[in-house]
């Protein structure tokens, strides 16, 4: 089996035709067209272009995803001065319009493509005025397009301690482009780029650039001149950009490629070999350019970053530093999140309570606290989790730890089909896998991204936690071992190795059926290593915990109405059969108050729909030593895993308590009709252990997934393969037991 | 604190006669990039400033064949073994 994953297969192919394009292909705003005069952030990965979007649009800012592609698409509205605003678009960084990563080729498909929605009128292109010798190919590229440009110099403030200064003037005579020189940290010199830009919006016309780069070979100007002779209205460089890369580009159509492929096969063009050329001309153009104009008094090596990289890369230390650090993120996402998780849980409680009392009692009031209510605390409640792990996470990568942490696990991880980068979320899964998978959008490659989210929930998290306490007894008796440790301590850590081996032993086998033509790559730019902003570490908390509530949060609060109904509703006859008969026993035993309600609600729940799904699917689990009791029980997990033991309480109709030892005790009396002996013997609880191992019961998790990959198929593929394993390793364990 | 205490020196390699792999270098040995073996790796590095003329320096290889940190004129870049191994490199 083979399930190829490459995403250009499902963008949708727009019937465009490149010929049908504005005749002015100079990508400048066309008179009154009606929508806001477009910004493009473009520049390299690290070069400080998202701490401008940041520090342009604060909270005015938007992140969702490119059409079709789960790269992620950052909008935003930067005020100029009152009253004048521009639209900014943070493009993902990029090394050059050639590309060779998804990202890179969005960024191409809009600033190729006038049509595009997000097609900039202008762009600011910004640049690390300490690695600028590296950072100026992809603006020679745009140069060539015709974008009105600014250049924006980042990290000034380093490079005055540093020692380096740049002489302005000169740059701009050399690259014919305007230049601000601007700190993100200080705030120098965005008030002189918010002017800038005024005056770009005013008159872009004055912005545009002459190309340092006009060298095509006789080659190119054919190529050039045969792609201009059908599509009259393209420039130069695009027109080359359009034959190399045309395969990539969901804006050309069919009959299109045929054109450009049948003009590639009759020139005998090696596209590969003229990017090659390109690249190397443009790096020799703009090399002279910048050392005419910086001045640097800085020794060549940044003893700095080297120094800290002798521990922190070490061959022994690396890896020890790494686990100390994320030895502390999951004692946070752990321990320091349930603090205001307990708050969140009471002040949902109290709600709930004053809703019951205020309201007449019913089906409304019960769907307002039993289905909404729930399922918005069952948002809220990871609140916490999400924003302490992105807090942590992006320290680090604001500082500039977290490629490294790639570089050290890359070879381990590469064997299971994952890249360094899974790691964190792997780790951050055994706390929780929501933040986890929404933590895999920093690894660029879609089949290792993939890979990586569809393993993480089957690391024991720690919803599972009250689960294993209850039914580990059941298993394992208590002794000692070694004479220092208990077993059931040993039990338990032995359940969270099996998740970690499951994950990885998943993660393999999906490595070898998803196939992408899209190559695996390292390479990776480790940045100098700064002190964090705290604006783009606030922000990213912001952004993450925004999307889980809103986006996530519908899907879970729907799922939570749905089983709410299920355990609520029944076919009427059998409901009022229920409610009669613990009437009856309730009269007939002279039950208390309390207890006659327990027993209502452990009979209503019988007779409910969810009561009989369970008995239903009694057949399909009885191989797994699983009564229909644990059949409603599996389906209300679904909710979250920790529902296990509530709803087994009520089933035991000992009321709806989360104390995991009144209900092991119960669970313990617990006997089959037929034959008197215990229901939970060590098959049966062994077989449910590893059960709420392996199975996906947790919707707020699929609902993540679908978020992170854009579409149903994928949590359904999860939640198929996942239960596969959770039934047939019960069932395993089962037949060998009983 | 002292800048050159516990830090090894770099030494400059002037005995690579013919081309070799960047990969059969020790760490902390300055070379020269002359060439690359590999089209698509090539036009991926040239695109990070990472060209022929540029000088490069291992600062580490990872242990068990794993993947090797480079410093790249001014700029730190980690490659993969097969990606590092398509880079020829003479002495300065």
């Amino acid at each position: 089996m083979e399930i190829n994953i490459d995403q250009k297969k499902t963008t949708p192919t727009t019937e465009q035709s490149v010929t049908s394009q504005p005749a002015l292909d100079n990508n400048i705003a066309i008179s009154g067209k009606d929508h806001p005069f477009i910004v493009g952030l473009v520049g390299n990965p690290n070069s400080g272009k998202s701490s401008l979007f940041n520090q342009l649009t604060g909270l005015r800012q938007h992140v969702g995803n490119f059409p079709g592609v789960t790269v992620e698409k950052k909008v935003g509205a930067a005020t100029l001065s009152k009253g004048d605003s521009i639209t900014l678009i943070d493009f993902p960084g990029t090394y050059s319009l050639h590309p060779t990563t998804q990202d890179e080729r969005v960024v191409l498909n809009v600033i190729a493509n006038p049509n595009d929605e997000y097609h900039p009128d202008a762009i600011v292109y910004v640049a690390d005025v300490m690695h600028l010798e590296k950072h100026l190919l992809l603006f020679t590229q745009l140069q060539n397009l015709g974008f009105p440009m600014v250049l924006a110099l980042t990290m000034n403030d380093v490079a005055d301690r540093k020692g380096l200064s740049i002489n302005k003037e000169i740059l701009e005579k050399q690259l014919g482009c305007t230049v601000v020189k601007i700190s993100n940290r200080t705030g120098e010199g965005i008030v002189a780029l918010k002017v800038l830009l005024a005056a770009v919006k005013q008159n872009p016309q004055s912005f545009l650039t002459k190309p340092v780069y006009k060298h095509f070979s006789s080659l190119e100007k054919k190529l050039i001149k045969n792609v201009q002779q059908h599509f009259p209205t393209q420039s130069d460089y695009r027109s080359l950009l359009l034959i190399n890369h045309f395969e990539h580009l969901p804006f050309i159509g069919d009959a299109q490629k045929l054109y450009f492929q049948k003009i590639i096969d009759d020139a005998e063009y090696i596209p590969i070999r003229g990017r090659i050329k390109e690249t190397m001309q443009r790096f020799d153009i703009f090399t002279p350019i910048i050392h005419k104009s910086i001045q640097t008094t800085a020794s060549e090596r940044n003893t700095f970053t080297d120094r800290i990289d002798r521990l922190v890369m070490h061959a022994v230390f690396g890896p020890i530093i790494f686990f100390l650090l994320m030895m502390l993120v999951f004692q946070a996402i752990f321990t320091w999140s349930s603090i205001p998780m307990d708050w969140i849980e009471m002040g949902m409680g109290s709600l709930n309570e004053a809703i019951k009392t205020t309201l007449p009692s019913g089906w409304f009031t019960d769907l307002l606290t039993d289905g909404i209510l729930a399922g918005l605390g069952g948002v809220l409640v990871f609140i916490p989790q999400i924003a302490i792990l992105f807090f942590l996470i992006s320290i680090l990568e604001e500082v500039g730890y977290m490629a490294r942490a790639v570089f050290m696990f890359d070879k381990l991880m590469q064997r299971f089909g994952l890249n360094g980068r899974s790691i964190v979320a792997l780790i951050s899964g055994g706390a929780c896998a929501i933040p986890a998978v929404m933590s895999t959008r920093t690894i660029s490659n879609w089949k290792e991204r993939l890979i990586t989210i569809m393993v993480t929930p089957l690391i024991s998290c720690s919803a599972r936690i009250p689960v294993y306490i209850v039914l580990i007894g059941f298993v394992v008796p208590s002794f000692t071992v070694l004479g220092i440790f208990d077993s059931q301590a040993l039990a338990f850590m032995g359940l969270y190795l099996l998740g970690i081996v499951s994950a990885l032993g998943a993660a393999f086998v999906f490595n070898k059926i998803l196939k992408t033509n899209e190559r695996s790559f390292l390479m990776i730019q480790l940045p100098d290593y700064k002190t964090p902003e705290f604006r783009n570490v606030g922000l990213n908390v912001y952004e993450k915990v925004k999307a889980f509530t809103l986006e996530a949060g519908k899907i879970i609060v729907v799922i939570s109405m749905i089983l709410w109904g299920l355990a609520s509703f029944g076919p009427s006859n059998s409901m009022q059969q229920a409610r009669q008969e613990a009437q009856r026993i309730a009269n007939e035993q002279q039950l208390s108050e309390a207890e006659a309600d327990n027993l209502l609600a452990s009979k209503t729940l019988e007779a409910s729909f969810a009561g009989h799904f369970g008995k239903f699917i009694e057949p399909v689990i009885r191989p797994l030593g699983f009564d229909w009791k644990i059949g409603i029980a599996l389906i209300t997990s679904f909710a979250a895993r920790e529902v296990f033991v509530g709803t087994m309480a009520t089933i035991y109709s000992i009321g709806s308590t989360d104390d995991e030892y009144a209900i092991k005790e119960r669970m313990a009396k617990e006997v089959h009709p037929i034959t008197g002996k215990p229901i939970y013997n060590m098959a049966t609880s062994l077989s449910l252990l590893l059960f709420y191992v392996f199975a996906m019961q947790c919707m707020s998790t699929l609902a993540v997934v679908k978020r992170e990959t854009n579409s149903w198929k994928w949590p359904l593929i999860q939640f198929s393969f996942m239960s596969v394993l959770a039934y047939l390793s019960s069932l395993l364990a089962y037949q060998l037991l009983a | 604190m002292n800048s050159h205490s516990n830090i090894r020196t770099t030494r400059v390699a002037k005995a690579i006669k013919a081309p070799k792999s960047l990969t059969e270098l020790k760490e902390r040995v300055l070379c020269q990039i002359i060439r690359f073996t590999d089209d698509e790796i090539s036009c991926r590095l040239m695109a990070m400033g990472v060209l022929p003329g540029t000088k490069a320096e291992i600062l580490r290889k990872a242990p068990l064949n794993g993947g090797f940190y480079i410093k790249f004129d001014n700029q730190r870049v980690a490659l993969r073994k097969d990606e590092a191994a398509s880079i020829m490199v003479v002495g300065i």
